[in-house]
């Protein structure tokens, strides 16, 4: 990053490869939808680019990353005021059906649909703490320097957004 | 540790940040512990689906997206540096087309000067020339002034004659001539004050081996206690050892001064 910041600007290149995927996961788990993650993606590195000189606030140009996407990400939950927040489940859904479908398929697509309605019941911090935890593959110091606080913390936040999640998932299931 | 510690390790436990001894231990209490039991697998259960929800891979547009943005992004660099640079050579072009010939006209115009100057003043020879004359002028001047001073010495008055010993300052090449004639005045003049100034006239051409003599072999004529003393002061300056005789010899005469004499004996100490 410090290249890039020198002007070396296909350095870039480099870490939009290493990590568009894993930035792209956080905003579509964030959003849940696909094409406005993935505008986001290029929002965020192109913001990058422009402003490297953000970058010596953080030690990693990963946790700046986060930093930066969590700004559009709240930035987008301002602007639209809660949208409904399953617009692309559907598209997996439609998938699932097109194959051969089994009963134990079915029950699984249930699951998963509740679970998935558990999740939008959840408050933004706490999803987020969430999908922090169980999709970018994030130690909890790390989650810790992005959110800006102690690993003590986010340990037992995260605890609860898990409990609450899962309050809300037996609810449904009931 | 009770139910609520336990629990807040749930997380560890999905997460495998404990190691086997934690492990172990929350494995006994969710044994021993069904509410504990229940709420654990139900947080297992939500976990490892949150892990089966599909994650969608972003698609080759968004690729291309990017790779197009970049490109971009380094397009409008090279033109945001671009407005600066084509000034500069906006402001070369035209100095090239306008300025140039100018510039070789006023350089053509200086250069013609100066060799029109150069050829109508020749500053080397007219200057070698002036100090030929100047030099000319000056030796005459000095030439002059030798004819004057010699002339001068054999007039009547005493304030001429110290006139004409001051004039051997202005003689630049101070010849034989001169120099005897100085001694002639050292040596006969009447006048203590012409004798005196004649004195420090000679010694300031000290330099010259014949004034040295000639100054040890007047310490015996003069008469005058002052120029006794002068001339032993002089001495003493010049270092001249070869005149301790003469004036051992000046101190044997019996009218000499008393002061003259503890003078002289203290110059003959001090040069010996």
């Amino acid at each position: 990053m410090l290249k890039v910041k020198n002007g070396d600007i296909d350095k870039m290149g480099l870490l939009y490869e290493r990590y568009h995927r894993q930035l792209f996961r956080f905003l579509f788990n964030m959003t849940r939808q696909k094409e406005l993650s993935e505008d986001m993606v290029q929002n965020i590195f192109l913001r990058m680019l422009k402003y490297p000189e953000g970058f010596m606030g953080f030690g990693e140009f990963k946790m700046w990353m986060y930093h930066i996407a969590r700004n559009v990400v709240y930035d987008h939950f301002r602007k639209v005021k809660r949208t409904p927040a399953h617009s692309d489940v559907k598209d997996y859904e439609e998938k699932i059906e097109g194959g051969q479908i089994t009963d134990a398929q079915i029950e699984k697509d249930e699951e998963l649909k509740m679970l998935e309605s558990a999740m939008g019941k959840l408050s933004d911090e706490n999803r987020e703490l969430l999908i922090l935890c169980r999709y970018q593959e994030l130690k909890y110091n790390e989650i810790a320097k992005i959110l800006n606080t102690t690993e003590g913390a986010i340990k037992v936040r995260v605890y609860r957004a898990l409990s609450q999640l899962k309050n809300n998932y037996l609810k449904i299931e009931k | 540790m009770n139910c609520k510690d336990y629990r807040e390790q749930f997380l560890l436990m999905l997460t495998d940040d404990l190691d086997q001894e934690q492990r172990n231990e929350i494995e006994r209490h969710l044994e021993g512990c069904a509410d504990c039991r229940a709420e654990f697998d139900a947080a297992r259960k939500v976990w490892e689906l949150m892990g089966e929800i599909p994650q969608p891979e972003p698609s080759t547009a968004m690729h291309a997206g990017f790779d197009a943005l970049l490109s971009n992004y380094k397009e409008e660099l090279i033109s945001r540096r671009n407005p600066a640079t084509e000034w500069i050579n906006m402001l070369r072009e035209y100095w090239s087309l306008k300025a140039r010939p100018r510039m070789a006209f006023s350089l053509l115009l200086v250069i013609c000067g100066l060799t029109l100057g150069y050829l109508l003043h020749r500053p080397g020879e007219t200057t070698s020339s002036y100090n030929r004359q100047i030099e000319s002028l000056s030796s005459q001047i000095s030439e002059m002034k030798q004819v004057m001073m010699l002339s001068l010495l054999q007039d009547p008055s005493a304030s001429q004659r110290i006139q004409a010993v001051s004039y051997t300052d202005d003689i630049k090449n101070v010849d034989t001539k001169v120099i005897d004639a100085l001694f002639t005045t050292l040596n006969e003049d009447p006048n203590v004050n012409v004798r005196l100034a004649t004195l420090e006239a000679l010694a300031k051409l000290s330099g010259n081996p014949r004034v040295r003599e000639g100054l040890v072999r007047s310490i015996n004529t003069q008469e005058s206690p002052i120029m006794q003393s002068a001339i032993a002061d002089i001495m003493v300056l010049l270092q001249e050892k070869s005149s301790v005789q003469s004036l051992q010899k000046l101190l044997a005469k019996k009218d000499l001064n008393k002061m003259v004499k503890i003078k002289i004996e203290k110059s003959i100490q001090k040069l010996i």
